[in-house]
């Protein structure tokens, strides 16, 4: 059946003019419904058009997005169609935009009847705002790898890299500094973003490190600048700029040891933490899931983690008091420092100087002990 | 051999004399079974064989196959969309600038164009996979109701599980995938340690064996040896063997076999090129012009680039501080703003183009 029939019946139609009118109802709810009332053709229509395809409901009901450029060649919006009473009801598939004007259009035999909705901008305040970037230190080295960007509410994607500036010590932008991925590196739940720099301007011997350097050079300091216009997911923009200055040290290539790390235990019985402190700052994101506390008997301790002093001590609570005995500090060798380095292997392997590490991603193990009272 | 075996075997023979030139296949999508593919988030697209669309899940940390069903090509021709970006987000009754296209693929039965977009650009954006035509006629193909298949990522983060001070915020993105020797390659990079992962997954996914990993490293002038992340890559032949030709982030255009890509191997790719500086490989496609093979690839800022296939097997790899030397390349200079390419057809291709006014066209092009 086409649209040649639905045509007919309306024309076979007879009488007054009715008042058709198209109503939206719960605009701003995620059910939003186009209702075509005073149609007295509805009854006649009804039988058949429970065997309609998209195309027959468009042709005599269709919804657009109102942009008022009168392009006809936007499609009418997804939803499902139905007849619910005297009333042809259009639901559709998405909640409405806030701040759009719709376009409904009914096409019956004579005049199309065409209803515009404005739905109202939202009211959601400016509120979201840079927490925190780590690396916290202000002190990089020149082959610093990545930036881990947490913002206090989720954010949108589609636009952070012309939204983050590397500015030089004159304010002048650096070009290209960053990895720039069409996957925006997220967390589930888009409130921190991993912000690689270019690791072919890390990498020695590669064409960009040769030909224009390192992004950031020993001896220099530069800005790190989030600007505000960064939309959060609400479509609203951050509340204020936000800006890092750091100086730049010479490169690490060096794994870190967990062989030097200081371990400082409690005593049994409390619920104090125990200490972890490193001679340089180590990857923030890798500390909150690489190190764990295990008992004689090889299970996880439960507790909380801490991280501070510039990510140079990691601090562990646990949920219980600690018991006189033997424990262990577990790391996985996967953790880096600020400089990709890994505890099994350093970001770039110099194959001319040093015989190449068998690649595992396994753990050390170091141990402690919780003294009694 | 089983009697069924026997039988299967029966009727590949009597095929196989039936239609000579076929080799017997596999009925791929038989493996998928009907319902709601609840996809987390719609990246990389692929088209396997039989019309199965490959979609990259970042989100859920997983690999869906679509029966597409769509394999008579139905209305062949050019496809020209002017501000196709616009187009998609009045089907979504949205605006463009709440909607993101995350990938395109044609499919190669039906010479539609598929493409995984995102309703809204938050974190609880919705993932669709919307679908196109010659006519222009711009429609969603459902994901209510398909025959599919989903994997989970091998060695990913679950989804579900958040570690055990609850939290997840690791998540590995998936940046390219496609099908190769009855194998699904993903690359993957991960939001926390610059790690490199090729993954290979066979399919059907529910065959005997689950996916492996493999570490990609890259060795400049076979001195400084890295883990490499793979952005792009494509599958190609060399001599009847299946070679995988991939773009790393740090730029080089490498090579390897598929044959190396074991589980546990450490696969080093031989750099056929060098690909320049602030430059990213966006998507690379493989074809045939006039008797001898080209591949051609779209870049963030060098435009898109012809690269001679001819001779892949033979080329020194470079070892020596270069730019343009390996393999000889030229740039289409004409071609701006190509965000994504695929094959059309023996002699286009179709490209995603950003224009200056910001809107987004699919255009269809000759192969050059």
């Amino acid at each position: 059946m086409g649209a040649g029939i639905l045509a007919l019946t309306l024309l076979s139609a007879s009488g007054l003019p009715n008042t058709i009118a198209i109503r939206l109802e719960n605009p701003q709810s995620t059910h939003p419904l186009f209702k075509v009332v005073g149609w007295d053709q509805i009854g006649k229509i009804s039988t058949q058009a429970t065997h309609f395809g998209t195309d027959q409901w468009h042709t005599l009901f269709a919804v657009y997005v109102d942009s008022g450029s009168l392009d006809d060649a936007l499609p009418p919006i997804l939803g499902s169609y139905r007849i619910e009473g005297d009333a042809l009801v259009f639901q559709p598939r998405f909640p409405l935009q806030p701040g759009l004007r719709y376009r409904a259009v009914f096409t019956s035999a004579s005049e199309p009847i065409t209803f515009r909705f404005d739905i109202p901008e939202s009211e959601a305040i400016v509120s979201t705002t840079v927490e925190h970037v780590y690396p916290s230190t202000n002190r990089l080295p020149e082959n610093q790898l990545k930036f881990y960007l947490h913002f206090s509410a989720p954010m949108s994607r589609g636009e952070a890299y012309s939204r983050i500036h590397l500015l030089d010590e004159r304010g002048d932008p650096v070009d290209f500094p960053f990895l720039e991925l069409d996957e925006e590196l997220w967390d589930r739940e888009g409130k921190r973003l991993t912000l690689l720099f270019d690791p072919g301007r890390i990498k020695r011997g590669l064409v960009p490190y040769e030909e224009v350097g390192p992004s950031i050079k020993e001896g220099e300091t530069y800005a790190l600048v989030i600007d505000r216009d960064w939309r959060d997911a609400r479509g609203k923009s951050l509340k204020e700029d936000f800006k890092k200055v750091f100086s730049v040290v010479a490169a690490d290539r060096e794994t870190p040891d967990p062989e030097s790390w200081l371990l400082t235990a409690p005593q049994a019985g409390s619920v104090q933490p125990l200490s972890v402190e490193f001679p340089e700052p180590l990857d923030h994101g890798l500390l909150m899931r690489l190190l764990e506390v295990m008992d004689t008997q090889g299970n996880f301790v439960e507790g909380s983690i801490q991280v501070d002093r510039n990510e140079t001590r990691w601090g562990f609570t646990p949920q219980q008091p600690w018991r006189a005995g033997d424990y262990s500090l577990s790391v996985d060798t996967t953790l880096e420092d600020l400089a990709g380095n890994r505890i099994n292997r350093p970001f770039e392997v110099d194959v001319f100087e040093r015989v190449e590490e068998r690649i595992t991603t396994t753990t050390v193990s170091l141990p402690f002990r919780i003294f009694p009272r | 051999m089983s009697l069924n075996q026997s039988r299967m075997g029966l009727c590949a023979l009597l095929m196989a004399v039936l239609f000579t030139t076929a080799a017997v296949s596999i009925d791929y999508s038989s493996s998928l079974k009907a319902g709601k593919a609840e996809l987390q988030s719609a990246g990389p697209l692929a088209f396997g064989p039989d019309g199965v669309l490959f979609v990259g899940d970042s989100m859920g940390a997983a690999i869906f196959a679509l029966a597409t069903e769509d394999t008579v090509s139905s209305s062949p021709g050019r496809i020209d969309i002017s501000g196709i970006n616009e187009k998609v987000a009045a089907l979504l009754g949205t605006s463009a600038d709440q909607i993101l296209i995350n990938d395109m693929a044609v499919n190669p039965a039906s010479k539609r164009v598929y493409l995984s977009v995102s309703r809204g650009r938050g974190p609880d954006a919705t993932p669709l996979i919307l679908r196109v035509d010659a006519s222009g006629k711009l429609e969603e193909f459902s994901l209510e109701n398909v025959k599919h298949a989903r994997v989970t990522l091998p060695n990913a983060p679950d989804p579900e599980a958040k570690n055990r001070r609850g939290q997840s915020l690791r998540l590995e993105a998936i940046t390219d995938l496609a099908f190769v020797d009855d194998r699904v390659f993903i690359a993957g990079l991960s939001n926390e340690e610059f790690a490199s992962k090729l993954h290979s997954i066979p399919f059907p996914f529910d065959k005997a064996g689950s996916g492996a990993s493999v570490e990609i490293y890259h060795g400049a002038h076979g001195r400084f040896e890295t883990n490499a992340p793979v952005r792009t890559f494509v599958s190609y032949e060399i001599e009847n063997e299946p070679y995988i030709l991939a773009a790393y982030t740090c730029t080089p255009l490498v090579k390897f076999p598929v044959s190396s890509l074991t589980a546990g191997a450490k696969v080093m790719g031989t750099t056929i090129a060098e690909l320049g500086n602030r430059n990213r490989p966006l998507d690379m496609i493989v074809y045939e012009k006039d008797g001898s093979q080209f591949i051609l690839m779209n870049n963030s800022s060098r435009g898109v680039m012809k690269i001679t296939a001819e001779g892949l097997d033979s080329y020194e790899a470079i070892t020596e501080r270069t730019d343009i030397r390996g393999v000889p390349y030229e740039t289409i200079d004409h071609l701006k703003g190509v965000q994504q390419l695929d094959r059309l057809d023996e002699t286009s291709a179709l490209i995603l183009v950003s224009t200056d006014s910001g809107s987004l066209d699919l255009k269809t092009i000759a192969l050059p």
